[in-house]
């Protein structure tokens, strides 16, 4: 029901919108158009910031850490600026998105909005850079940018510059990463066993069938569990490189060549995946039902989207105790950053830029580490030496892998326009079981995608 | 074979004992894993009780877990209690002045098209929230009434004033025209009659009008989650934002078993009510 909503939610508002919004707050207005052409210093906008009084910022509040963090740390912090932190708990961030989106539509412009600040990545950023409704370039323009790296000719900047393949234009500021690891059940596999590819996985799975499944497709830790087969089983050997290319780019029969390999991997391993012995495999639909087969030792290994991510569910009971860290598959673990956004009609957007600076400071960057296990979204070699010895030193500890294993197979995001068409291939594929040739369902799910 | 005895008391027979039994599981089955989660750190299948009680795990964690966060202020279960017992008394109270003159003129008055508009008056309970949420939304924002008590309660009226209309609609018909004619009669004024008449005869519906209202007011999840735009946290929306990730750890336990007492404490008080106010002084005729 709720997914109905959204959708007549959308429609509803695709009537009218396109080309960004309308002058409602003069102030306002004036305040976005000084700060972006440069016009104003930090210590102006601090005392708007001030003027403004509080920050209705929107997060997903399903984590009881970070609830704790947000009230206890940042809350006081921005406090002492003279700024109220309002942090509106949501069910998901769409719902954030949703709402900016439906205060344009009703004509409220530039100053005239509810949402000053929201944590999204990938789609959700999408979405509101394709309906122009974000405040504009900030994040190269606040103090704290220089703990970022921006200069696009070293690849780690990527992280900061992309946003699943889509350029940000500093719209958002990162202030948190991820990547994608796998945790193995010490007690069940034992070290010499692990895999470390996924040909390695499917020789374990053979000796014990059943023992591992992924999170369910379209959901995105099931998404990037089939995008790190597809960048594997690249029959180029070039790995994630032709992935970060859009749809466009990229052309349809090329992804088909590409991605074929990959999916037959994943239509091969269907009958040793948990349930697949019996004859009714399980994919799990969300993370923490994923977790709970983990902890069941119902499955032997999960992955999932965090770096301190074993650390953290050992200390909440969430995963076993005697869960472990692997490198797996080797080069193509995928590491990502997520995002702290301003929508274009932020009632105080001063404050959301205080905010924002705030939260890519080294001081939150380490609390942040230290308290929640959330990976720093800061790049360390842009620190003073001490700094980032703080940030290394706040970091939780790893099971089983250390910190370089786990930095030097890193790869990147697949680009958000083939995404979706990856992600409609899984489902008619594998889930609907199709016998047409895969050329044939990825330029269906391409051209639909275009509809 | 079911035998009377004095005090209206009855020995069940072994299948009524065994359905009594049946039905009281079905009711508080549910809770018991629930209660066992609420105090579990970790709970692994196919162990049939936690591994690791959350007391145990306690001693060792760095940041508020299981019933220490629920009943921290970090949980904000205060807030959405506050708000949602304030914002059900309001409800009810204006549901109840809207609704009182309507089941009057429903239940004694003919008129045209009567049949039309009780039908029209129910229609709240056949379209669905998600629609009556969305239109509403959008009006809202234009008025600046999104995001604030005002229009939350406003949205809460619209699936309770059906109830409590049929309700006091239902009492106005047993209540005749006579009592009311009787006191004009004796001199009372309008409002004597109102008060001292009309209202006392009333007083089951009305309460029981008021109850179910309260309580329907405090479970709506969706339109309080559409109209009050993540700002005002009420009881169900705060449940749901913990649980909507699929999570049902020991805090998510905790905050379920808290947000089902307020019903539980109605249902029991009203139960008490209605039997001894309502049923047993009835209805006069």
């Amino acid at each position: 029901m709720k997914c109905l909503s959204r959708v007549a939610l959308i429609a509803s508002m695709s009537v009218a919108l396109m080309a960004g919004i309308a002058f409602a707050d003069e102030s306002a207005g004036k305040f976005q158009a000084d700060f972006l052409a440069g016009k104003l210093t930090w210590d102006d906008v601090l005392a708007q910031a001030r003027q403004d009084g509080e920050i209705q910022f929107y997060y997903w509040g399903g984590d009881d850490n970070l609830n704790i963090w947000i009230d206890s740390v940042v809350t006081p912090a921005l406090a002492a600026e003279g700024v109220k932190l309002v942090a509106n708990r949501i069910t998901g961030t769409k719902d954030a998105v949703d709402l900016v989106i439906a205060e344009a539509n009703s004509g409220r412009g530039i100053g005239d909005g509810s949402v000053d600040a929201i944590w999204l990545n990938g789609e959700n950023f999408y979405t509101l850079n394709r309906q122009k409704l974000l405040f504009g370039s900030f994040a190269q323009a606040v103090p704290n940018a220089v703990n970022f790296e921006w200069n696009s000719e070293d690849p780690r900047s990527q992280l900061n510059l992309r946003d699943f393949g889509i350029e940000t234009n500093s719209q958002e500021i990162p202030w948190s990463g991820e990547q994608y690891v796998c945790a193995v059940n010490r007690a069940l596999m034992p070290t010499e066993k692990t895999p470390s590819t996924f040909d390695g996985l499917k020789a374990y799975l053979e000796a014990n069938p059943g023992k591992f499944t992924y999170v369910k497709p379209p959901h995105y830790l099931g998404n990037t569990f089939v995008q790190e087969v597809l960048y594997a089983f690249n029959p180029d050997g070039t790995g994630s490189a032709p992935f970060q290319k859009s749809l466009e780019e990229l052309g349809v029969d090329e992804l088909a060549r590409i991605a074929a390999p990959g999916f037959e991997y994943l239509k091969s391993i269907e009958p040793l995946l948990l349930g697949g012995p019996t004859g009714t495999v399980r994919y799990p639909e969300d993370a923490s039902a994923a977790q709970g087969l983990f902890r069941n030792s119902e499955t032997h290994m999960y992955c999932e989207f965090g770096l301190y991510g074993v650390a953290t569910n050992r200390a909440t009971g969430n995963y076993p105790q005697t869960a472990e860290e692997i490198v797996f598959p080797e080069n193509a673990m995928i590491k990502n950053k997520n995002y702290l956004a301003i929508p274009a009609n932020a009632p105080n957007p001063a404050a959301a830029l205080v905010f924002a600076n705030y939260m890519a400071s080294v001081d939150a960057q380490a609390s942040k580490l230290e308290t929640i296990g959330y990976p720093a979204g800061i790049d360390p070699w842009k620190l003073t030496v001490e700094d980032a010895a703080r940030l290394e030193a706040a970091a939780p500890g790893h099971f089983g892998v250390t910190q370089a294993d786990l930095d030097a197979n890193i790869a990147p995001d697949t680009n958000a326009s083939l995404v979706d068409v990856i992600e409609a291939t899984w489902l008619e594929y594998i889930e609907r079981k199709s016998t047409a040739p895969l050329a044939e369902i990825i330029a269906t799910a391409a051209k639909n995608l275009n509809k | 074979m079911a035998i009377r005895r004095r005090n209206d008391r009855v020995n069940l027979s072994p299948f009524q004992k065994f359905y009594l039994l049946v039905a009281g599981a079905v009711i508080i089955g549910p809770f018991v894993p629930l209660l066992i989660q609420s105090f579990a750190f970790q709970w692994d299948w196919p162990n049939v009780l936690p591994s690791e009680w959350w007391w145990s795990a306690r001693t060792r964690a760095r940041l508020p877990q299981g019933w220490d966060y629920v009943l921290s202020p970090y949980s904000r279960l205060l807030e959405a209690t506050v708000n949602t017992v304030a914002i059900g008394l309001v409800v009810m109270v204006i549901c109840l002045a809207i609704c009182l003159p309507a089941a009057r003129v429903l239940a004694r008055e003919k008129f045209r098209g009567k049949n039309g508009f009780e039908f029209f008056l129910s229609l709240p309970l056949i379209v669905p929230e998600s629609a009556i949420g969305i239109a509403l939304l959008m009006i809202f924002i234009r008025l600046g009434l999104a995001g604030s008590y005002a229009g939350i309660i406003i949205a809460h009226l619209i699936p309770t004033i059906p109830y409590m209309i049929r309700m006091l609609t239902a009492v106005y018909q047993g209540l005749g025209r006579e009592f009311e004619e009787q006191a004009y009669i004796l001199g009372a004024s309008r409002w004597q009659t109102l008060r001292m008449v009309t209202l006392p005869m009333l007083m089951p519906g009305v309460v029981a009008g008021c109850l179910f209202t309260f309580l329907v007011s405090t479970n709506i999840f969706l339109l309080t989650f559409f109209l009050g735009q993540g700002r005002i946290i009420t009881l169900p929306t705060l449940l749901f934002s913990k649980i909507s990730g699929g999570t049902l750890d020991a805090s998510a336990a905790g905050l379920t078993l808290l947000v089902s007492l307020p019903g539980i404490i109605l249902l029991i008080v009203s139960e008490r009510f209605i039997k001894e106010e309502a049923f047993g002084k009835g209805f006069g005729a």
